[in-house]
């Protein structure tokens, strides 16, 4: 099935290549330039990719201003897209990368989430972002030790298990605490950063470029080959004098860092903290969700993967199906054929048909 | 000075005893082989050394301290490396990569270093290049490695092991599916290991490629040694015959 | 309203009668494809839901509009609907990633969230709540003993479920094809090499499972109600059992259910509803790290 697939879209591909081709031979000169610079930390590419990067980057950070042509909402799509990006690579460099596939990350961003609420609710109602966020990304931290030691001492499917009932066992202690965590009805007494759209975006997409330049450089560091080996055969790891269960945790709590930073800004987007926009395991999965249609393994696809995800739940499919259940079922029967399809995600298959553009035409 | 201490080594899976009573030692700058028709236990020898498998009874000492119960990469940090008869790759690195993996420090925030200031770190110790040198894979480090021929893959697998920067390599099989070149070129590399100051104990079935290699032979049969020696000694004994005739393959 | 130990012991009987028809297909559906399949909880909803549609017209879905079978016939015919799909879903999505644990793992978490879609779409968000006892045919409550004012429709899931668990058993130990399924679920090599087709085993294997879900589901739907997201908790609730009884046997779930059963029905009682989910997450954390191959089954390692 898949082979005819492609050799239907084979002559459409070459006409493609042969349009493409000299402008990326053009474009490779300035590409070379990065290359020689920064490629060496950031993976090197070639014209068409590097002007793809370009092209996005320069897209994600000029959102209010295009915008308004295309929808008035796109705006505020794209600031959630933005936090919903830090959680897809933050999971990503964790489960992607070491295959030790999490079922709990949603539990480390409710974790900074609900401090953030408690502190707010319980101590000082006036304690701003500057303070709050700081003590709400440390308990993330703290929470993904607490998570990380135990569990990753387990293999594969008992680690998804058990971060599975990590989640399971957070939500039903906010409950059992209503009390202190308002249950059901959550948290409701955040200030937001600002009230202007606009502005609101810069404070979700800047520290969400922040942490996507940051996951990358890890992630093409020796940490990096590191992680992707404990996924490909862990006994490697050991052989080359590694410890491969303290690489996993750190690789965990590493990802929990931006997770909290994540969960913190979405508290200060949302002005509200509830278990079902948080903690519940639906959060998980959407995360899972998001970093598979774009690519696990690559950070740079999960980013993608999210501005692709919301941009079609709440722009596209809004627009052609309406606010119904189906549109949602629609989306996710995309990511069901991303799956079974292309399942190393739509990013990677964009960027290695960009890196192929010239070696079938020469 | 004696550098490996194998000593009462046993292991059984459940009822099954697949080393039994086991000791040998092996001293520094030494190369002993260890042989045994097929299923007399050598590679469960060189798995419980490198904490693979957990002994069942008895100690493994190297350079003086007790690694029985020590993490497989824990072994690896004291010096010890591992050849294994299949070779695993990860084909999503570059041959050059694979080499680096096992380069690199066991530390988490040292890996995500840049590699300049790792090379800086190591005072130009010995880097990439020179691993694959020793091997002679210096020509194909950006290959990967399922582009490889069989012989290359193997000569990987030994530069991998280099790389940890080892004070004791254990080859297990380390001549299967070579021809006679290709033998002859392997031999004279491990005996430049050995002047480079890394002792081995070199696991094969047979003592074809051994005799001219090893100092030293230590048999094993049914997990139980059966003789030690010198080769010419242990290629005369009656014991070792008997044994190699009760089994599949005939002569030793 | 029920109270002191008796009560208890019988509630909580019931209820791990339920608990075991839920764990049983999962655990066996891993045992023989080494898949975890997380939308087996969605089976169990499309139970709930399919006997609704056959049964009641409450849910106006095109073709089925209206229908009102009578429940014995919708019962059955539910059954054989939830194993099709079950089947379905293994044939049409499972069988083409399963050599991917990963990618089968969400694959099936997605099958569940669109199923939840589906739902909303064709039946909303709103609570249904049906019976499964024809009126006059049986009282819909009934007294056990000195307990008094037990659900008929959870005593017949009692009885239902042992039936399905001996018919099982007859199936799994006396059949050649479910012979072929216990062989492969304790070796598949094994299997294979004495001529098992091990395809069509799993196959088989996933419409059993499905209709093991949907009488759980119909008896699960009518003790509680049918919402869209009912699937959830009895997820959670097989991975704990199958997990404490030992993943792909099937005898380790049946003790599990109802060890887990009898504790979440004596810790709702004493000790508070808010805390009955906890103590068996605690209890299944606990067994993960002490005795991770469960209470019968064998530590299982995909590598």
């Amino acid at each position: 099935m898949k082979g005819t697939l492609r050799s239907a879209l084979l002559p459409v591909w070459n006409v493609l290549c042969m349009l493409l081709a000299p402008l990326d031979r053009a474009l490779q000169p300035i590409a070379n330039v990065y290359n020689r610079t920064l490629g060496g930390h950031f993976g090197e590419m070639n014209g068409l990719q590097f002007a793809v990067i370009s092209l996005g980057f320069a897209a994600i950070a000029t959102v209010p201003f295009w915008s308004p042509f295309y929808s008035e909402t796109l705006n505020i799509t794209f600031a959630v897209a933005s936090i919903w990006a830090i959680f897809a690579m933050s999971w990503d460099i964790q489960s992607g990368y070491t295959g030790y596939i999490s079922f709990g990350h949603s539990v480390l961003s409710g974790a900074a989430g609900y401090t953030i609420g408690l502190l707010i609710l319980h101590y000082d109602p006036s304690m701003g972002p500057a303070t709050t966020i700081p003590v709400a990304v440390l308990a993330s931290l703290v929470l993904g030790l607490v998570i990380a030691v135990p569990s990753l001492r387990l293999r594969g499917p008992y680690f998804s298990l058990i971060t599975l009932v990590g989640v399971l066992l957070f939500t039903n202690l906010i409950f059992a605490f209503s009390g202190w965590t308002n249950g059901e009805l959550g948290i409701h007494q955040v200030d937001p950063f600002t009230y202007e759209p606009w502005v609101r975006y810069y404070y979700m997409a800047i520290p969400m470029l922040l942490v996507a330049l940051g996951l990358i450089y890890i992630s093409r560091s020796n940490v990096g080959m590191v992680l992707v080996t404990i996924r490909e055969n862990e006994r490697a790891v050991s052989s080359a004098g590694l410890d491969p269960t303290k690489f996993k945790i750190s690789s965990f709590v590493l990802s929990s860092i931006p997770m909290g930073i994540g969960g913190a800004l979405l508290v200060y987007y949302g002005r509200a903290i509830n278990p079902t926009s948080f903690v519940e395991i639906s959060n998980s999965i959407e995360i899972i969700a998001i970093a598979v249609i774009g690519g696990m393994g690559s950070v740079v696809g999960p980013l993608f993967g999210s501005f692709l995800f919301f941009f079609l739940e709440e722009e596209f499919l809004r627009d052609v199906i309406g606010d119904s259940s189906l549109r949602t079922l629609v989306l996710w029967l995309f990511v069901l054929s991303v799956l079974v399809f292309a399942r190393n995600g739509v990013f990677r298959v964009i960027w290695h048909g960009l890196g192929a553009v010239r070696g079938d035409s020469e | 000075m004696t550098l490996l201490e194998v000593d009462h080594l046993t292991k059984h899976f459940g009822g099954l005893v697949a080393v039994d009573d086991l000791s040998f030692s092996v001293d520094e700058g030494e190369i002993v082989g260890l042989i045994g028709p097929n299923g007399s236990g050598k590679t469960t020898v060189f798995n419980c050394i490198m904490s693979t498998y957990i002994a069942s009874e008895g100690e493994i000492r190297f350079d003086g301290e007790d690694v029985t119960s020590e993490k497989t990469h824990g072994v690896v940090n004291h010096g010890l490396s591992r050849v294994s008869q299949e070779s695993n790759p990860i084909n999503l690195l570059s041959v050059g990569g694979n080499i680096k993996l096992f380069m690199l420090p066991n530390s988490f925030l040292a890996c995500a270093l840049p590699d300049a200031v790792l090379a800086r770190r190591s005072d130009g110790g010995p880097g990439v290049v020179d691993h694959a040198e020793r091997v002679g894979l210096e020509d194909k480090i950006e290959e990967t490695p399922d582009s490889l021929p069989h012989a290359d893959v193997r000569r990987l697998e030994i530069a991998k092991a280099l790389a940890t920067d080892p004070d004791m390599l254990l080859l297990d099989e380390p001549f299967a599916g070579m021809n006679q070149a290709e033998i002859r070129t392997l031999s004279e590399q491990i005996e430049q290991f050995r002047e480079d100051g890394i002792s081995m104990v070199v696991v094969d079935h047979n003592m074809r490629g051994l005799m001219q290699l090893v100092d030293r032979v230590v048999v094993i049969s049914s997990g139980q040694k059966l003789a030690e020696g010198p080769p010419e000694e242990i290629v005369e004994n009656q014991d070792v015959q008997d044994a190699y005739l009760a089994g599949e393959h005939g002569g030793i | 309203m029920l109270s002191g130990l008796p009560a208890v012991l019988i509630n909580a009987a019931l209820i791990s009668a339920l608990y075991a028809l839920i764990a049983i297909g999962f655990t066996m559906i891993f045992g023989v494809g080494g898949v975890l399949n997380l939308a087996h909880g969605a089976l169990l909803m499309a139970g709930a839901y399919v006997y609704l549609l056959l049964a009641r017209d409450t849910i106006s879905v095109p073709v089925f509009e209206s229908m009102t079978l009578h429940p014995l016939l919708a019962f059955p015919l539910a059954v054989v609907i939830v194993a099709v799909l079950s089947y379905l879903l293994y044939a049409v999505i499972v069988q083409f990633v399963e050599d991917n644990p990963v990618v089968t793992f969400l694959a099936t978490i997605v099958v569940a969230l669109a199923a939840t879609e589906v739902v909303l779409h064709y039946a909303g968000s709103a609570t249904h709540t049906y019976t499964l006892i024809p009126d006059g045919m049986l009282p819909s409550t009934i007294d056990i003993g000195p307990v008094d004012g037990i659900l008929t429709v959870d005593v017949v899931g009692f009885v239902v479920s042992w039936i399905s668990i001996g018919l099982l058993w007859v199936y799994v130990t006396k059949t050649d094809s479910g012979r072929a399924i216990r062989a492969t679920s304790m070796t598949e090599r094994g299997a294979q090499l004495t001529g098992v087709n091990v395809h069509a085993v799993r196959a088989r294997t996933w419409l059993v499972a499905g209709a093991l879900a949907g009488i759980g589901g119909v008896f699960l739907g009518a003790s509680t109600s049918a919402t869209p997201n009912m699937w959830l908790h009895p997820l959670s609730l097989a991975f704990i059992i199958v997990v404490i009884g030992g993943i792909g046997s099937i005898k380790g779930s049946i003790v599990a259910a109802y060890l887990i059963g009898f504790l979440q029905t004596g810790v709702g009682e004493y000790l508070g509803q808010n805390f009955r989910g906890i103590l068996s997450l605690v209890l299944l954390v606990i067994v993960l790290f002490v005795l991770p191959q469960g209470l019968f089954g064998r530590e299982f390692d995909h590598e």
